[in-house]
């Protein structure tokens, strides 16, 4: 925990300080787990807003303060899933094309070291979002939240509220998938550097 | 599972896998939050809780509306004076009221009761 349950207990009783409090200790991590989630740096404020939002609208139906944590993170995944729902909806350009788009405006600019080190940034997270896409929303989440934020097991047993045997199966199956693209996009790497 | 076995020698994809993501959570630092993230968090908040109490207000007067028609409904039924038409009395008695004004029954229907009866 970042805060002090005592905390957690005020904002829950309505207190406004508490609560700004709540989000200032937690705002950062949560935004770099958006960030992780949608992929889509431009939009992180805004989901991450909205999570704080829920949160606030939801603090009366907490259980303890002991599952604060596991709330938020629950809110986050929540809100993210929405979002990535909502630009399906929308059928906006994917991830992997407004990388490229970047990635060429990028290239045009590069230049200096610092501009190189981000144009090498952008193309891993390309490359993990690209096959990440080849998983469902749902498993994607699950995965980014065990294998990159690093969340445990037992916390995401608490996240989901599912038992950690299904969670095991669910993430064997999620990381099969990406293990397999990956495969794929390294043979594929190696043909195109044999043809060349 | 191959993805909990730590302990094992692991295949070099998934090795390069690990890798991938330990990069990606480097390339992806937390961000920064804006300078106006909370007054911006504060504004919505208000925003929602105003449109609530909007909300409740109107749905307020909505069952008021709706107790006080039922109320007057009410009370308008239970003071009106019942119909001349009103029956005081029940199916059975104005049946038989009515056969004792209509006279006897016709003849035959009377002779295939007699037949009927021991």
């Amino acid at each position: 925990m970042l805060v002090e349950f005592e905390l957690v207990k005020r904002a829950r009783e309505g207190d406004h300080t508490a609560f700004t409090q709540l989000v200032q200790a937690y705002r950062k991590r949560i935004l770099g787990t958006i960030a992780r989630l949608i992929g889509r740096p431009e939009d992180v404020e805004d989901v991450g807003q909205e999570v704080f939002l829920r949160l606030y609208f939801s603090l009366d139906q907490l259980r303890s303060e002991e599952v604060f944590e596991p709330w938020l993170y629950r809110l986050t995944v929540n809100a993210a899933y929405d979002y990535l729902r909502r630009q399906r909806r929308r059928g906006e350009a994917r991830m992997a094309d407004l990388s490229e788009q970047h990635v060429m405006l990028a290239d045009a600019a590069a230049g200096s070291r610092a501009q190189q080190e981000e144009q090498r940034r952008r193309q891993l997270r390309e490359t993990v979002q690209t096959l990440l896409a080849n998983v469902s929303e749902q498993d994607r989440m699950l995965l980014v939240l065990k294998e990159i934020e690093g969340l445990s097991l037992k916390e995401l047993e608490k996240i989901y509220r599912v038992n950690e045997n299904a969670l095991k199966v669910r993430l064997f199956r999620a990381r099969q998938r990406v293990l397999k693209a990956l495969a794929a996009a390294q043979g594929a790497a190696a043909r195109a550097k044999g043809s060349a | 599972m191959a993805t909990f076995e730590r302990g094992q020698p692991r295949d070099p994809l998934e090795a390069e896998l690990d890798r991938l993501f330990a990069a990606y959570r480097e390339a992806c630092p937390d961000p920064e939050p804006s300078l106006d993230f909370m007054p911006r968090l504060w504004e919505r908040i208000e925003g929602q809780r105003s449109w609530t109490r909007e909300w409740r207000r109107l749905t307020e007067v909505l069952v008021g509306a709706a107790v006080a028609l039922s109320l007057l409904l009410g009370v308008v039924l239970a003071r009106r004076e019942p119909p001349a038409s009103f029956y005081t009395s029940t199916y059975v008695e104005v049946l038989a009221a009515n056969y004792s004004q209509e006279g006897p029954l016709d003849p035959e229907v009377l002779a295939i009761d007699q037949e009927i009866a021991p």
